[in-house]
């Protein structure tokens, strides 16, 4: 009967002290996961800063512009321009890879 | 002195009346009994409140902001319009009056607004929050709080940009300060691009940190994406080509629309005058008018060929009939029409091609008004169009019954009811198609498209070659696009002034498509009031519609149909030129 009591005890004294540790570790893995999620909203946001960025850049007039008066090249016109018959190759979809 | 032991001192042996300790059992036992009663209302009568109280000392609901929805191009790679955090700057004017000046002038720099300002808007020290600026770029909040400034603080919010700016301002539209839609696709499609923010109640600790969630987190849904039917790079082209022949003719305002038959989508929408919808100051007037949308005008001579094919259909004509315009001008029902030109034996094809207001009439006297109205409406005139956007204007087209006689021959060359540019793009459709109208769309079009007929197939072929011919060297010639074989109608209308029809205020239209031989785009131009270097549809409007189908069927990798004078050095076939 003393044994038995004794050996509950030390059961108890174990449980007690995991459930301490167990809640601890939770609190600080929790942190850990706001802190992880946090930088997820922040390079979110840096993606879309960086594209939109990356849309003022790549806007049509600078690039019309650049292209017309510092490369000065000018518009393919039919007549300069070959065209070849066939399949075309299946290019790749612009815009993949830009799911962030 | 004689010792006493302690039981023994006489004072123990006096005896206590027996209520003395009755009164402090008594006492003992009210105290006790209070404090049961006062531990059974604070557990048991007021738990909820005090539970409450607790609570709110260190639970706290934080809202999880969603962001709204980034629109692209059809390409999915040209950002349209997309949300970046920005911080709003707002004070307490009360605490505020501890700042320094120096502080106030440093912060007045930075945000680029005048010390006299920052404090005209800190007078009134009643109120307890007053902004000072709205949509501050987040490294230049950040450097204001580093300042410490008192009584100054910031608060999270989203900012908006449309990187293409003035180009697509019209169909985008923009959002006010609330991020809530109210022009273009941010207002159309509010709902799907504004998402709904969440919501996780958690435990503080002492230092502000989240310590647990309590409840399950509620988590925000971001606003969809969505990808518009818009080519970014059809939509620069028109816009460049629009712009030109503005300065060109000193115009007031003009649209375009490029529409991809195959499909209906809209390509190209382009308005002017126009605004940057990144510059709060400038989203204000006339500018924001989706004039090729919203805005309806008599459509003229480009209404031609919608009656013409009605006559052809139900065979009242054939091309071979043939009409007598005379000399330019025919009275009617105690009017007047005139011709620009004296056209005599004219065939519909001629009609069309002369643009004969005489030889329309004379097609509609062989039409009745209800037959007229009835196409006139499955076109889509007079009702708006099924697009998705605000503000789609339906025009006007009286009911047929009650057309005067002269009235249905104005109709018939586009005088006496109002249409929109929109209207009419998707109207030519059904030519640029095998006699179906497409219906239109601004979003990328996933599947395939409905359609309804109109005319027959095979008139459909005929009118296409009329407006062919109409483009061609003896029409419209400066419609023509090197390479591509164009087809359309051009149309000079007069406006009304005061209820009169004006002798100097014009509009000059002219809608098409390209390449004949399978058609893939219809393009739609109006010019409004042009004022120097002529006003004429065919002069002003026609190589704005050239210019277009040039550079969209080149974007588009459409093979020309026409025959070219190649410049390169190697044949279509390899071999060496000779």
């Amino acid at each position: 009967m003393g044994r038995l009591s004794l050996l509950f005890a030390c059961l108890l004294m174990i449980s007690a002290l995991s459930l301490v540790t167990a809640r601890f570790q939770s609190r600080q893995l929790f942190v850990q996961a706001d802190r992880l999620e946090d930088k997820a909203r922040e390079l979110d946001t840096d993606w879309r800063r960086l594209q939109l960025e990356r849309a003022e850049l790549a806007r049509n007039a600078r690039i019309d512009a650049t292209a017309r008066k510092e490369l000065e090249m000018v518009s393919a016109t039919p007549d300069r321009t070959l065209y070849i018959k066939g399949q075309a190759p299946v290019a790749p979809v612009p815009g993949e890879g830009d799911r962030p | 002195m004689k010792r006493v032991r302690f039981y023994d001192s006489p004072v123990l042996n006096v005896q206590m009346p027996l209520w003395r300790s009755r009164l402090v059992l008594i006492l003992l036992m009210l105290g006790f009994s209070a404090l049961g009663v006062k531990a059974l209302y604070l557990q048991g009568l007021s738990t909820e409140f005090l539970q409450q109280q607790g609570e709110r000392r260190y639970e706290r609901t934080l809202v999880l902001p969603a962001t709204r929805g980034k629109i692209f191009d059809r390409s999915g790679s040209v950002v349209l319009a997309s949300s970046v955090p920005a911080r709003a700057i707002w004070a307490i004017p009360e605490d505020a009056k501890n700042a320094s000046d120096a502080q106030l002038s440093r912060l007045g720099k930075l945000l680029g607004m005048s010390v006299k300002d920052i404090k005209s808007r800190l007078v009134d020290e009643d109120k307890n929050f007053v902004y000072i600026k709205r949509q501050v770029s987040v490294e230049l909040a950040d450097e204001i709080k580093h300042m410490k400034v008192p009584g100054f603080h910031q608060q999270a919010e989203m900012r908006r940009f449309y990187p293409e700016g003035d180009i697509t301002a019209h169909v985008i539209g923009f959002t006010n300060i609330e991020d809530k839609g109210i022009e273009g696709v941010e207002l159309a499609f509010n709902s799907e691009l504004s998402g709904r923010p969440g919501s996780r109640r958690v435990i503080k600790d002492r230092l502000g940190r989240v310590v647990e969630d309590v409840q399950a987190i509620v988590p925000p849904v971001d606003g969809q994406d969505l990808m518009l039917s818009i080519d970014a790079g059809l939509q620069f082209d028109t816009f460049t080509a629009l712009k030109k022949a503005l300065e060109e003719h000193k115009a007031k305002a003009g649209a375009g629309i490029v529409i991809d038959v195959r499909t209906g989508e809209i390509l190209a929408l382009v308005n002017l005058p126009t605004y940057d919808p990144n510059d709060r100051d400038d989203r204000k007037g006339p500018a924001l008018r989706n004039r090729a949308i919203t805005d309806t005008f008599e459509p003229g001579s480009i209404m031609k060929p919608f009656t013409a094919a009605l006559a052809l259909d139900i065979k009242r004509i054939t091309t071979s009939t043939l009409f007598d315009t005379g000399n330019g001008h025919y009275r009617y029902q105690g009017s007047t029409i005139s011709d620009v030109s004296r056209n005599g034996m004219l065939n519909v094809a001629g009609i069309l091609r002369r643009s004969s207001n005489i030889g329309m009439t004379m097609i509609s006297e062989r039409l009745t008004s209800q037959e007229m109205w009835n196409k006139f409406t499955e076109l889509g005139f007079g009702r708006a169009p099924q697009a998705n956007f605000p503000g789609v204007a339906s025009g006007r087209l009286r009911p047929w019954e009650r057309w005067r006689p002269i009235e249905r021959a104005t109709m018939a060359y586009g005088y006496g009811l109002s249409v929109s540019l929109l209207q009419m793009a998707h109207a030519y459709t059904a030519f640029a198609r095998n006699g179906d109208m497409v219906s239109l769309t601004l979003l990328k079009r996933e599947g395939k498209p409905t359609s309804v007929q109109v005319y027959t197939p095979q008139v459909t072929t005929q009118i296409r070659a009329m407006l062919e011919a109409a483009a061609g060297p003896d029409g419209a010639k400066l419609a023509q696009v090197q390479g591509y074989r164009v087809a359309g109608k051009s149309g000079t209308a007069r406006q009304i002034v005061n209820g009169k029809y004006s002798t100097s205020l014009y509009r000059g239209s002219f809608v098409g498509f390209a390449p004949v031989s399978n058609p893939r785009i219809v393009v739609a131009i109006t010019i409004d009031e042009p004022h120097s270097n002529g006003y004429y549809g065919g002069r002003v409007a026609a190589p704005v519609f050239a210019d277009v189908v040039a550079s969209s069927l080149r974007r588009l990798g459409v093979q020309p149909d026409a025959p070219i004078e190649s410049l390169v050095a190697i044949g279509p076939n390899g071999e060496a030129p000779q």
